[in-house]
């Protein structure tokens, strides 16, 4: 995988939402949570059998499953067979909190070292570099298909593809340009849900920016780089959530106006734009936007430096609750001061528009991520990374 | 200025501007030559590159025309006649055709212009390029040149269009080089010789990159900018042309060859160096024949006048060579004869003077002596008469007689003292001497002659220069001189009168005068009154003023006498104050 991390300790995230997600998903398959999110964004028992409260009702306790070994062999037994949490706040807060990859299980050894209660246990690891997943014979949900799993961090896509096609790897990403192009050859293509959102971010908010970035949300003609540049994968967005995760983003303003945006755009002040250089899709997204820009009369240019008046950024969407995925969102743009105490979609609608107004954002793409699989890998996941439902169909190797 | 001088000079300018006008004319020709060749050179080389610019027209043609040939361009054109093309897949075809065509632009485009793929920038997608569907040089389907927009520098390229049809809707494939420092590597070139591109204001570029813009060639380019048409210029030893880039009427920018002037300028300056070498070399040696010319020539002339400058101070018997038989050996011999007729004349004209001088003197004897004779032969007559007549009055006729003769005897003594004194005028003793002194001290000598019974009085005056008036001259010739004048001023005044006597301080000497008041003198005697035995008076012998002339002569001095008849006379003696030698 292109991103990395340099640590397993769960409850660390890195600061770089590409790396945190790639966390999130390899840990995943080594430390479990008390609860987890189903495909709906419900809370459902994992490592938790059931949970209640004290009879002070000031506590709740969790009541462990039954059966679970530790990857050093050793039984997890929490003492009373429950964990108590001194929480005040509302169940369903505390289980979604619960749910995050962060408060994952993970038993610290005498000797520094983190055991988990996952599918697959780490047998080699290199920080930033490489780490090696072998199966949990002792997994009480039952072992893994795969013997061992091989991943490589920090590689490019470009590696990736060479890995791929010299036969070193089963599964690689793969940018989103070429999705077509290696469906179209006959190769297997998994996309998962729209999972990133490219957006444009006003690094210095300003209130007399407001009109210029309504001016460009509207100048940016985003079917046409959807079309084309995108070659039609991910969604069209003008929210910062997608649609399947909020089902609200459709009431988002996502069509170009280049007649408004004119109208908007008054002896706007030249902008400068932070890009990744490097790769070619966000710089063709990004020339597009400067060129739409023009057409409504505001300039941008490429900044020259690390620093800019606005920057492309790929939000990660880490989690199936909308209210935490905002919450995380809200966390990667530095703006903690947006909250809401309720999870009701209309109270999300107005978190998140109320943090595209302060941030001055400019949502434009939901992704997916994209991995090309041989053709003997079987369930590759698209929602959740659950790795140990992945198996490999020793027929369909050539 | 000599005349062999003003020779000298006639020739040498004479020879040196024949030299300059010969040295000029060939440097004129040679500049002519070299600009001829210069201009030569310049069409050589706008047509030369303008075959570079025709050939790598061709070949972006050819490349254009390869990536056309491309089967992804065909796909291409094929979708976009489906009734919902998606081009989506060829975004980055342009890119790939452009590297493999090695071309700096490459566009695929729709019929209605839209780009379908742009090598440079794929974002650019769906834009379209308003000129192509404009009626313009590319639908020659030959390279043309053209600015297109690309963002920010807009360059000027080379462009070819190609069009591709696979069905009623074609597309285009549009390829282009730019104009740039890597086209003009590319277009080679002579040694010498370098290809620029003005492109925009303030921006020339050769094959290494951005060169800088003189103010001289700005001007030049501007000209260009400003007239569409070529235009020369040199600048700093460099001969440049500009030609302009056009594409229809729109100025793109201009060609700029600049030929290296160097080599030429060295041989130029050469063949003025040798030039100007021989010029000096030709001059120096003119000068000096005409130095030695001129010495032949003149020599003769310069004898002449030394010859003549010889008989003006007196020598007579200078004569000059006769080298030659021309008109300056004639002059020479002319010469000659002149100076011995001169002799002759002068020996003629002195023996006459000295005949004369005897005839005037015997005459002025006879006069002076005849005087005194008469009345000795008329007393001695009467003596003889009384002793044969009169015995008893004999003794008084002989008394009164006696007293006659020895008063005319006196007179007879006097007048022979005069022409012996006259004849025996000694050389002057010079010594310093004041003028002053001289003036008051004969003054005093005839204090009690001035008023003397018996006689009108003479009324004297002195009117001395302030302080001493030191002089060369010998004191007792010049108190001589003083006393003639100051005798001869009051024999003028037999009535008496006023007798005025002066010095005065001039600028190289001593100025003394003597005035009377007494009857004066005409034009015709001031002339001649000096002149020996000249005199104005019954009894005079004429020599006094010209013993008075002699002394003064005789002291380098000048006399002169001025007055008129009825209002006296003044003489004049000037007295230098150093002699010459």
């Amino acid at each position: 995988m292109a991103a990395s991390f340099d640590n397993l300790d769960p409850s660390e995230s890195p600061s770089d939402g590409a790396g945190a997600a790639a966390k999130d998903n390899v840990l995943t398959q080594v430390f479990e949570t008390l609860v987890q999110l189903d495909n709906e964004g419900q809370p459902r028992p994992l490592l938790a059998a059931s949970w209640t409260h004290d009879p002070a009702r000031k506590k709740w306790l969790f009541a462990v499953r039954p059966n679970v070994t530790l990857h050093n062999g050793a039984p997890w037994e929490p003492p009373g067979g429950a964990i108590a949490i001194d929480d005040r706040r509302p169940i369903e807060e505390i289980l979604r909190n619960l749910a995050k990859p962060q408060s994952a299980i993970a038993v610290r050894m005498p000797d520094g070292t983190l055991e988990g209660t996952g599918p697959f246990r780490v047998t080699r690891w290199e920080p930033r570099k490489f780490i090696t997943l072998e199966a949990f014979d002792h997994y009480w949900g039952g072992r893994p298909f795969l013997d061992q799993i091989e991943i490589h961090l920090g590689r490019s896509l470009h590696d990736q593809g060479l890995d791929f096609d010299l036969g070193k790897a089963d599964a690689v990403e793969i940018p989103l340009t070429d999705v077509k192009r290696i469906q179209q050859r006959g190769a297997r293509v998994a996309l998962s849900l729209p999972v990133e959102t490219l957006a444009l971010v006003f690094d210095n908010p300003k209130p007399e920016l407001d009109r210029v970035r309504e001016a460009l949300a509207w100048s940016v003609d985003r079917a046409a780089i959807h079309s084309v540049l995108l070659q039609k994968q991910g969604e069209i967005c003008g929210a910062l959530m997608p649609q399947w995760l909020s089902g609200y983003a459709f009431l988002f303003d996502r069509d170009r106006n280049v007649a408004r945006a004119k109208e908007l755009a008054s002896n706007p002040p030249p902008l400068t734009l932070v890009y990744d250089n490097q790769s070619s899709l966000i710089r063709s997204i990004a020339e597009r936007i400067m060129l739409n820009a023009a057409d409504a009369g505001i300039t941008i240019r490429p900044a020259t430096g690390p620093a800019g008046d606005l920057h492309i950024a790929l939000l990660q969407i880490r989690t199936f609750d909308p209210r935490l995925a905002l919450e995380d969102l809200a966390t990667a743009l530095l703006s903690p001061t947006v909250g809401t105490s309720s999870s009701e979609p209309a109270n999300l609608y107005a978190m998140e528009r109320a943090l595209i107004e302060v941030r001055r954002l400019i949502p434009l793409f939901q992704l997916p991520i994209a991995v090309e699989l041989n053709a003997d890998v079987r369930n590759w996941p698209v929602r959740q990374a659950r790795w140990q439902d992945v198996w490999m169909d020793e027929r369909a190797k050539p | 200025m000599t005349f062999r001088t003003k020779l000298l000079w006639v020739s040498s300018l004479t020879i040196a501007g024949a030299v300059a006008l010969v040295t000029g004319a060939v440097s004129a020709a040679a500049r002519q030559t070299f600009e001829r060749v210069d201009e030569d050179r310049r069409k050589g080389l706008v047509d030369q590159f303008q075959r570079e610019m025709a050939a790598q027209g061709h070949d972006v043609e050819r490349r254009v025309d390869r990536a056309a040939a491309a089967d992804s361009v065909a796909r291409i054109a094929i979708e976009a006649n489906r009734l919902e093309p998606d081009f989506s897949s060829y975004v980055d075809e342009a890119r790939s055709l452009a590297d493999a065509q090695a071309l700096d632009f490459l566009d695929i485009v729709q019929q209605d212009a839209a780009i379908v793929s742009n090598a440079d920038s794929p974002a650019r997608f769906g834009y379209k390029l308003n000129w192509l569907i404009s009626a313009g040089e590319w639908q020659s389907s030959r390279a043309f040149l053209t600015r297109i927009s690309n963002g920010d520098n807009n360059p000027v390229v080379l462009a070819a269009v190609h069009p591709v049809s696979a069905g009623e809707r074609k597309i285009f494939v549009i390829g282009a080089k730019a104009l740039g420092s890597p086209f003009l590597s590319s277009m080679g070139g002579a040694p010498g010789v370098r290809a620029m591109l003005w492109l925009s204001q303030g921006e020339l570029l050769d094959a290494d990159g951005s060169v800088p813009v003189w103010p001289v060639l700005q001007t030049l380019l501007n000209r260009v900018k400003d007239t569409r048409h070529e235009a020369t210029a040199t600048v700093a030893q460099e001969s440049i042309v500009a030609s302009p880039l056009l594409h229809g009427d729109t100025f793109l920018g201009a060609l700029v060859v600049g030929a290296s002037l160097r080599e030429q300028q060295a041989l130029e300056s050469s063949i003025l160096k040798t030039g100007l070498f021989v010029a000096a070399a030709g001059i120096l040696l003119g000068v000096l024949i005409g130095w030695w010319t001129t010495a032949r020539v003149t020599r003769p002339v310069s004898q002449l006048v030394s010859g003549v400058h010889a008989v003006a101070g007196g020598d007579w018997t200078t004569r000059v060579s006769v080298s030659s038989h021309d008109e300056l050996g004639q002059l020479a011999e002319a010469f000659n004869k002149m100076t011995e007729q001169l002799i002759e004349q002068r020996d003629r004209t002195v023996q006459a003077e000295r005949v004369a001088s005897w005839r005037e003197l015997a005459r002025r004897l006879a006069h002076e002596l005849k005087n005194p004779l008469f009345p000795l032969q008329i007393t001695i007559e009467n003596l003889q008469r009384a002793r044969d007549q009169h015995p008893d009055q004999f003794d008084e006729v002989f008394r009164e007689s006696t007293a006659t003769l020895l008063a005319e005897l006196h007179q007879l003594k006097l007048i022979v003292g005069q022409f012996s004194d006259f004849a025996k005028m000694p050389k002057p003793e010079i010594e310093t001497v004041d003028a002053n002194t001289v003036v008051r001290d004969v003054m005093k000598l005839f204090d009690a002659q001035f008023q003397a019974n018996g006689r009108p009085p003479i009324e004297p005056s002195l009117d001395l220069e302030n302080g001493a008036l030191p002089i060369p001259a010998d004191p007792l010739q010049l108190s001589r001189a003083l006393r003639n004048l100051v005798l001869n001023a009051m024999d003028a005044m037999p009535e008496g009168g006023r007798l005025r006597v002066s010095t005065q301080r001039l600028d190289d000497g001593v100025r003394i005068q003597v005035a009377d008041s007494g009857q004066g003198l005409t034009e015709e005697e001031c002339a001649r009154l000096f002149t020996p035995y000249y005199t104005t008076k019954r009894h005079g012998t004429g020599l006094g003023l010209a013993i008075v002339q002699s002394v003064v002569a005789d002291h380098q001095g000048k006399i002169s006498v001025s007055g008129q008849l009825g209002h006296g006379a003044t003489f004049t003696i000037d007295l230098p104050l150093r002699r010459d030698a």
